[in-house]
């Protein structure tokens, strides 16, 4: 597969995911018929506020959860191509050492009563039973150097670490395998505004250096901007829009990501930004509104969008969204600085 | 002609004869713990004037919820503070919030009356046993009225002004029945009820979602037009202060290491850990450079040298002057003061004020 | 000379840090519980109470199976060190018997011959830790050859029982029943709680389901009738270590349950916690998820809760031996001993047989402060 805009081969295709959470009482899509491609080598963002499915999604996608409907086609280092929902039990084991995640909170990713190199070591013990010790000394060593951590602090225990550091010993527990795709759920969200510049720098490092793809969830605006090349914007489980990061921030076509786009504060004092504002409340997922979810709070709408379902497609040139008026309204971005 | 300030609505002020509405000077606060005396404010001096909003940045650790805290004093008993905080009230009337008793009636008289607080997690601030509109007119019957209907129409009245819909459905609904920005909309009107002079804001947006924090925020800036109050804004959030504030004061291990007006801290700052914090932040739209970062960690507040705290993580220092004592703020430039031996001042195009 | 000191300081000070910053959750939680005085001051005395029960056969001056029909409800006997007048060393006097109006027993001294008390006598043989055999005792009135008596001479520290036996030996031996049936009763329930709980709360679903059902009907059960139940069903005529085991294995059974409880919710929780997500993810099996991230997890509490469940236990034991459901003659546990203190003149007369009510008492009390203990230590990460 390639993808169209940067031409380089596609890594991750997902097709009409979603995952359905019910119980007795109701039905939440929590994920709800998602579609996108990565290009390996680049950084994805997906953003969105509480209860977009954002977090979900990367989940399905790394198969801590089973999800309910879909596709998500993974491309191996060796090339082959995998359906990661329908797939057997020894190559699940396999692509296990090329899917890894990196998690939100420093304090509770890490278990508390294991050293550090027990911690980092562990997906090495667990996928590679014959590595001799010296190995796997060494390997350790070599990751706890690369993502900055003194080695000779191995044999402490995670509550002698800061939170920065913590997020750095769990992103060495990642990459320790040497894996092919990252979804970095909320990677810097818990951490100080300083420590979060060290770890994006880290991850920008890490991923030139070791050719790293980047599935980046986050609900900061201004590190999604940064960081990515093509960013997906989410709401009540669906993709609403998804294109290469410049033009979706300075021109989305979805009245949503305008509205997004908008209310985040700029580190600016002489810019002021018109407010669009959003009417109304996030719906409930368990009592989603009939036809374009988003109707209910969008200040465009029109008849067709409260009863039409609206599908997710190309406007033009990798740019996707999902609006029934996507010819006709234009929309505010952010202003870019030349 | 003395300098002047202009604040965000266009009033022109003289610098001199502002009235400070709070004025906190050497505020320390020590803890006894059995490693030592862990010091988490060692010195913090800013002045609030009125009708403007200074925001208070600084990241974990640098004391600035338990600056906030004393001056309402409802911090743990283990916390031995010392210093001044100088509260002027409408009436001219000025009192050290320090000298009151703790838990006094004096103090009582002052919390949600004439200085109020709002959190950042509005579904801990309300008893999720009580109904929204019962834990409302509490406050109303302890400072205003204790005719039930006039407090009632008090709170309703106020629902309305922070854009409750249908507020007499709300008074009647307990905590779980409200989203986290109605919530935190109906913790602000709480806060309001009695008219205060100044509103502190501890992180009130951290926990809600962009658009609703939008919201949040236009909110107050309007109400703080309408009530004509001050507000004391406490975030790690640079994007809001940029909005948000007037002035801004930075905090950093315990002490204010600058303060300036909003636009000098973004444009002008002078201070190295104030460039760093600027620089670590990326700003939507801008041009896509790498981070700046800060090397090191935040120290612990226990057992500090008396040299400036930002030594060890400072990259312009000097290691004859900046380690022999801790540097205290001073005037760097119009309204704006540092506590740095070196502070970066850029050349400033426009007119210069005459000192 | 001042840099010198302040460079000490430091260096002490980086030391202390680096410690904190290498121990392990166990190392911090020792820490923690030394210095909690009265979970020390308990431990202690726990020790002393085992030890006692180790070494009973040796420091009890009497045992089992030794009786004295002239000592019979004697009161404990008054250690004198002067003889008329002379310096002896510890010495007792045989008891003179006299009956009042009511017919009740009146002991005074004799105080014609003395009995020396030595160290180290010889007595009954015993066999300690089930495999020395030996007659020695710490102490107690020697062995001597007297006309026209029957009965030895005895040091009472603690009185003596209807048979005349001597009341403090019985306490130091019937210690060994009833601090080790808790102990091992718990033991056993720690272990069927593990297993039991660990499946259910790993598990979840059916699996979950069903067990959590079986645990609430048995612990809907009431203890005391089904104690009875059980006990009745131990058949008559078989030995004493037989009895014994029959007894730990019922107290455990019952208290199960409860342990299992803990160890479910604990996993549930520990179940959702990132690192175990990350350790999934990172290939390991779900075997050695259990073994290295979840059980240790649990692991302090679950010893918090035993610690806080022994004393139910030695409760139990004793008051199934006292309604004389539990441990059978020749064996002897407290509770048995209290079975004498069943009626209002028994105690009026004989005082002295409520002490082993001091020992279950101390016991249940060194326990639960050592538990207060535990469980302060156990969250070293707060």
């Amino acid at each position: 597969m390639q993808d169209k805009q940067t031409n380089t081969d596609v890594i991750l295709k997902v097709e009409h995911l979603s995952k359905v959470f019910s119980s007795k009482k109701a039905h939440i899509r929590a994920v709800n018929d998602v579609s996108f491609t990565v290009a390996q080598g680049e950084t994805v963002g997906i953003v969105g506020e509480s209860g977009c499915g954002k977090t979900t999604l990367g989940r399905c996608i790394v198969r801590a959860y089973n999800a309910t409907e879909g596709r998500i086609l993974y491309r191996a280092g060796d090339g082959t191509e995998y359906d990661l929902q329908n797939i057997d039990k020894k190559s699940m084991q396999k692509i296990r050492k090329e899917v890894q995640m990196i998690f939100q909170d420093p304090y509770s990713s890490l278990d508390p009563r294991m050293t550090v190199f027990d911690i980092i070591s562990e997906p090495l013990r667990a996928n590679f039973k014959d590595m001799p010790k010296e190995q796997i000394e060494q390997n350790v060593k070599e990751m706890a150097v690369k993502v900055g951590l003194n080695p000779s602090y191995l044999k402490r225990y995670p509550h002698a670490f800061s939170g920065g550091q913590r997020q750095r010993i769990g992103i060495a527990r990642a990459l320790v395998l040497y894996p092919r795709l990252i979804v970095c759920d909320e990677a810097v969200s818990a951490l100080d505004v300083s420590v979060q510049a060290q770890v994006v720098n880290l991850l920008k490092d890490l991923q030139k250096e070791m050719n790293l793809t980047y599935l980046f969830i986050s609900h900061d605006l201004s590190v999604v901007e940064h960081i990515s090349d093509k960013v997906g914007v989410m709401y009540l489980g669906k993709m609403v829009e998804y294109a290469p990061s410049d033009m979706l921030f300075a021109k989305p076509f979805h009245p949503y990501s305008e509205a997004l786009l908008s209310a985040v504060p700029i580190a600016d004092p002489k810019v002021s930004m018109q407010r669009i504002p959003l009417t109304g409340e996030i719906p409930n997922p368990a009592n989603a509104p009939s036809g374009c979810f988003f109707h209910t709070r969008c200040k465009y709408c029109k008849e067709i969008c409260k009863t039409q379902e609206v599908a997710f497609v190309e406007k033009e040139n990798s740019h996707f969204v999902a609006c029934h008026l996507r010819d006709e309204v234009s929309l505010q971005g952010i202003p870019m600085e030349e | 002609m003395q300098p002047t300030h202009t604040n965000k609505r266009g009033e022109e002020m003289g610098m001199d004869e502002k009235p400070s509405v709070l004025s906190v000077e050497n505020l320390e606060i020590s803890i006894k713990l059995e490693e030592g005396l862990l010091m988490p404010v060692r010195g913090v001096n800013f002045k609030l004037y009125e009708n403007e909003t200074l925001g208070l940045v600084g990241e974990s650790g640098c004391g600035k919820s338990l600056t906030c805290k004393s001056i309402l004093s409802i911090n743990e008993k283990r916390c031995n503070t010392t210093g001044t905080i100088a509260f002027t009230d409408k009436n001219d009337t000025t009192l050290n919030l320090l000298d009151l008793k703790f838990n006094s009636k004096e103090i009582r008289d002052i919390r949600g009356n004439r200085i109020s607080m709002i959190f950042q997690e509005p579904m801990s601030a309300f008893s999720p046993l009580f109904t929204v509109g019962y834990q409302m007119v509490e406050s109303v019957y302890l400072h205003i009225t204790r005719n039930k209907k006039q407090a009632k129409d008090l709170v309703l009245s106020s629902l309305r002004k922070v854009g409750i819909a249908d507020p007499e459905k709300r008074y009647t609904q307990y905590p779980h029945e409200f989203s986290g920005g109605m919530l935190q909309r109906a913790l602000i009107a709480m806060a309001l009820l009695c008219n205060p002079r100044i509103l502190i804001a501890d992180e009130p947006t951290t926990a809600l979602d962009v658009t609703i924090q939008a919201q949040i925020l236009e909110l107050l800036k309007q109400l703080q037009k309408d009530y004509g109050m001050s507000i004391l804004y406490i975030t790690h959030d640079l994007g809001t202060v940029a909005q948000m504030c007037d002035r801004v004061a930075v905090m950093y291990l315990g002490r204010v290491v600058e303060t300036a007006t909003v636009q000098d801290i973004f444009q002008n700052p002078v201070h190295p850990y104030t460039q760093g914090l600027i620089g670590s932040v990326h700003k939507i739209g801008g041009a896509k450079e790498r981070l700046f970062s800060i090397e090191g960690n935040v120290p612990l507040a226990m057992n500090l040298e008396d040299r400036c705290s930002f030594y060890d993580r400072c990259i312009r220092k000097d290691t004859k002057i900046c380690c022999n004592k801790e540097p205290q703020l001073t005037q760097v430039g119009d309204e704006h003061f540092a506590a740095c031996y070196q502070p970066e001042i850029k050349a400033r195009g426009g007119s210069q004020s005459a000192g | 000379m001042n840099n010198e000191k302040e460079e000490k300081a430091l260096e002490k000070k980086r030391l202390k840090q680096e410690k904190y910053y290498m121990a392990s959750q166990w190392q911090l939680m020792g820490r923690k519980l030394v210095k909690h005085k009265m979970a020390l001051i308990s431990f202690f005395i726990l020790g002393m109470l085992y030890a006692g029960a180790i070494l009973a056969p040796f420091l009890a001056p009497k045992g089992l199976e030794d009786y004295s029909g002239s000592y019979s409800d004697a009161p404990p006997t008054k250690i004198h060190f002067f003889h008329e007048g002379e310096f002896m060393g510890p010495f007792v006097y045989r008891y003179k018997i006299e009956r009042d109006l009511f017919e009740n027993k009146i002991f005074t001294e004799d105080k014609a011959v003395p009995y020396k008390i030595s160290f180290f006598v010889r007595g009954s043989t015993y066999k300690l830790l089930g495999f020395i055999q030996s007659d020695i005792h710490l102490f107690g009135v020697e062995n001597v050859e007297e006309e026209g008596v029957k009965d030895q001479a005895q040091v009472l520290l603690f009185g003596a029982d209807k048979l005349g036996r001597d009341l403090f030996s019985r306490i130091v031996i019937g210690s060994q029943v009833s601090l080790t049936v808790p102990l091992l009763g718990t033991m056993i329930s720690f272990i069927l709680a593990v297993i039991i709980g660990g499946i259910s709360g790993y598990y979840g679903g059916f699996i979950d389901t069903v067990i959590q059902r079986i645990i609430e009907v048995l612990s809907s059960f009431p203890t005391l009738p089904l104690w009875m139940a059980l006990s009745a069903a131990i058949p008559a005529g078989i030995s004493v270590v037989n009895v014994f085991i029959f007894i730990t294995i019922i107290m455990s059974l019952l208290s199960w349950p409860g342990l299992a409880r803990t160890v479910r919710s604990k996993f549930l929780s520990l179940k959702k916690e990132d690192y175990v997500m990350a350790a999934r993810l990172a290939g390991v099996s779900d075997a050695q998820i259990i073994r290295k991230h979840l059980v240790p997890g649990f692991m302090s509490y679950l010893i918090v809760s035993l610690t806080l469940g022994i004393p139910s236990m030695i409760l139990g034991e004793t008051s199934m031996s006292f309604l004389g459901l539990g441990m059978r003659a020749p064996a002897t546990s407290w509770g048995v001993l209290l079975q004498e203190c069943q009626g209002v003149s028994n105690i009026a007369n004989c005082p002295w047989k409520l002490i082993p009510l001091i020992y279950v008492g101390l016991a249940v009390l060194a326990f639960n402060f050592l538990g207060d203990g535990l469980r302060d230590a156990a969250d070293p990460y707060k």
